[in-house]
């Protein structure tokens, strides 16, 4: 899966968590771009994600993850 | 987002739909018309964000909009001990408490240490908890506690010797358990998250990465079951509850249409799979009922074919006595449920519905949305699992008067031919041979008064609510004066029927609340009852007796009960106000005797 492609799937997760559905999110963005990533949005983000793909993140995964390019590259490490 | 709106999106989410229960959560603070009319306070070890907003959503299916407390991690000591903490200056009417096993876990014995070291630990621990139940009471005597059980974890490094020893991790936990049980007073409910797990699975439930991240106490997947075990028991404390199981036959009972195959055709057989989940499913149904849920048959039979089954198939586990109600005819179901509960006086929204039949359920769904129905399952092996897990009789408490119901309704059958010979009604009340008693409340009735007084719709004057530790202080409160009637007749013991709180000031005397349950309307005990209130009234030196009537949309049957005891009325906007000036030889006509 192309980088664009997981960050498609990904724009949907995050629009449906945040209830935003015009959010637009790039490789930069991170918690510090959208006001409800907070440490609770972010343990749904892991399910959502970990349901999407079929995978699994490991704790530090999760403790590293900051931003949305990161996220992008554990996934594809993964898929 | 509107009240109404808001309800029908949280009624349509399903519990394992995690993401929907935690999305909803955030929007309820967006709700615009909300109007809070319950204060919950949350305190737990681990974190209890989640909790408190889904359950704050989900507790909108029962009407119930909650002002939250959220104490803060780990913080339960802190809030509890510190008696200038927010949680006291919150006032909460109920506080959720959510320990986790890892508060309690260094307490355990040490390996081999003897009985005596166990039972230290075990004390510690529920002396820890009384102290914090009992600072809480003190603070707030108002306020009732809920308080979850341990879940114990899935590991234990003794391995399978855990539970051949009582100083394993595991035996302690469970010993722990079965203590809250032993020391739980009046006004704390133990929910069984242990019991939740481990219909999940251990090995799902928790999520060890998301507790060492987040102080998740179990894997976020599940909020919506947790959630819905705590608003469960909010809905059975303000005695939205369910009474009344209708059931099919055909195909739900036993295996087969009986109006083809005879009552001796129909697969009950126990050398059968199937016949084998259908008596396991008649039994599962007996034990219902004798927990005190009332059993009725909705049956598009012949009456005859319907209740033949019954009578002489022998391997049918339930019998024509079981039933408080039995229609079978070729009418619509819907019109049917609506006979059962005019004959059984139970609202439609007590009804629980089950019937293999997709177009009968969706017909009661579309009709009667109050009842709630039951989806079962193709496989009748799956019957019993559908039933319990669809947590239809999550009651406050089992009172004598909740077993004893369906005998009730069993003996109403005798009265009604009973009726038959009678030359007029008087003729039947003497012939009921009804005998009452009096008394004071005591604190063996309690639950019971809490349970009449708080669910009773109709017979209930003002319709005010009280939990156990206001009547507490009450019974504690020279002003107030609670009594209890109890009432039998030559084929039954009703238990008690009847609660009357009276508050004495400056020799006035005020029926602060007076409610008798529905199934002895129109038997004079109500003017007994009057008779004795006075007596008391004049025993305190009233000189004057004082009633309230509240009108709700349950209650108009007795708008005029006072006016019809002889009081005098005066309307007040509202209110309904009756006054009686005259206590001397205050005399009812009535056909009770006092034991």
């Amino acid at each position: 899966m192309e980088n664009n492609e997981i960050k498609e799937k990904l724009q949907e997760i995050f629009r449906e968590i945040f209830d935003d559905p015009e959010l637009i999110i790039e490789f930069k963005t991170t918690a510090e771009d959208i006001e409800d990533w907070d440490s609770l949005t972010h343990m749904q983000l892991i399910l959502e994600i970990e349901s999407e793909f079929n995978i699994k993140f490991t704790t530090t995964e999760i403790k590293k993850a900051s931003n949305v390019g990161e996220f992008i590259e554990i996934i594809k490490e993964k898929i | 987002m509107l009240v109404s709106e808001y309800k029908s999106k949280i009624n349509s989410i399903e519990l394992d739909d995690y993401a929907s229960l935690l999305n909803i959560g955030r929007k309820l603070k967006k709700i615009e018309d909300i109007k809070y009319n319950i204060r919950i306070a949350f305190l737990g070890s681990t974190s209890i964000q989640l909790i408190t907003s889904v359950t704050s959503a989900l507790l909108t299916k029962y009407d119930l909009f909650a002002d939250v407390y959220e104490g803060h991690y780990n913080g339960i000591l802190m809030d509890v001990l510190d008696y200038n903490s927010d949680l006291y200056k919150f006032e909460p009417d109920y506080i959720v408490i959510l320990p986790d096993y890892r508060d309690i876990i260094d307490l355990k014995p040490g390996i081999l240490e003897g009985a005596e070291s166990l039972n230290k630990s075990l004390d510690l621990v529920i002396n820890k908890y009384l102290n914090i139940w009992n600072k809480i009471h003190i603070k707030l005597p108002k306020s009732h506690i809920i308080f979850s059980n341990f879940v114990k974890p899935f590991y234990d490094c003794l391995g399978n010797l855990s539970c051949n020893y009582d100083f394993s991790q595991t035996s302690f936990l469970n010993q722990v358990n079965m203590r809250l049980i032993e020391y739980k007073t009046s006004y704390v409910t133990i929910i069984d998250m242990e019991g939740l797990s481990s219909y999940i699975g251990k090995k799902d439930w928790f999520d060890e990465c998301g507790y060492f991240l987040n102080k998740s106490g179990f894997n976020l997947r599940y909020i919506g079951y947790v959630c819905d075990l705590i608003s469960r028991q909010f809905a059975a404390f303000i005695g939205k509850i369910k009474k009344c199981l209708v059931l099919d036959l055909d195909n739900t009972l036993w295996g087969g249409i009986v109006g083809d195959v005879g009552y001796n055709g129909i697969n009950i057989d126990p050398n059968d799979p199937e016949g084998e989940a259908y008596i396991a499913f008649q039994k599962y149904i007996l034990e219902l009922k004798e927990r005190g849920v009332v059993l009725a048959v909705c049956s598009k039979n012949e009456e005859e074919n319907a209740k033949e089954p019954f009578v002489k198939n022998e391997k049918m586990v339930l019998k024509l006595s079981d039933f408080s109600d039995f229609i079978a005819n070729w009418d619509d179901k819907a019109t049917n449920i609506k006979r059962i509960a005019k004959n059984l006086n139970l609202g439609l929204d007590s009804f629980v519905f089950v019937d293999d039949n997709p177009t009968e359920r969706e017909l009661i769904k579309n009709y009667l949305p109050e009842v709630k129905v039951i989806d079962l399952p193709e496989d009748a092996s799956l019957y019993i699992r559908s039933l319990n897990q669809a947590y239809c009789f999550e009651w406050n408490q089992l009172t004598k008067e909740d077993i004893n119901r369906s005998k009730t309704y069993e003996d109403n059958k005798k009265r009604e031919s009973l009726l038959d010979d009678c030359v007029d009604y008087d003729d039947y009340l003497k012939r009921l041979e009804m005998i009452v008693s009096f008394e004071e409340l005591n604190v063996d009735n309690m639950p019971r008064f809490v349970q009449l007084v708080n669910k009773t719709n109709q017979f209930n004057l003002r319709t005010i609510r009280y939990n156990e530790t206001e009547i507490s202080n009450m019974m504690e409160d020279s002003q107030y004066k609670l009594y209890t009637i109890s009432l039998k007749d030559k084929f039954s013991d009703y238990g008690i029927i009847a609660c009357i709180v009276l508050k004495i000031d400056n020799n006035e005397c005020f029926i602060e609340n007076w409610v008798m349950s529905c199934r002895v309307f129109k038997k004079t005990v109500e003017n007994f009852t009057i008779e004795k209130i006075i007596k008391e009234a004049e025993k305190y030196n009233c000189k004057v007796v004082r009633g309230e009537y509240i009108e709700t949309e349950k209650n108009k049957l007795i708008k005029d009960l006072y006016i019809q005891l002889g009081f005098q009325s005066y309307c007040d906007n509202n209110k309904k106000e009756f006054v009686l000036n005259n206590v001397k030889n205050y005399k009812q006509k009535y056909f009770v005797k006092e034991k």
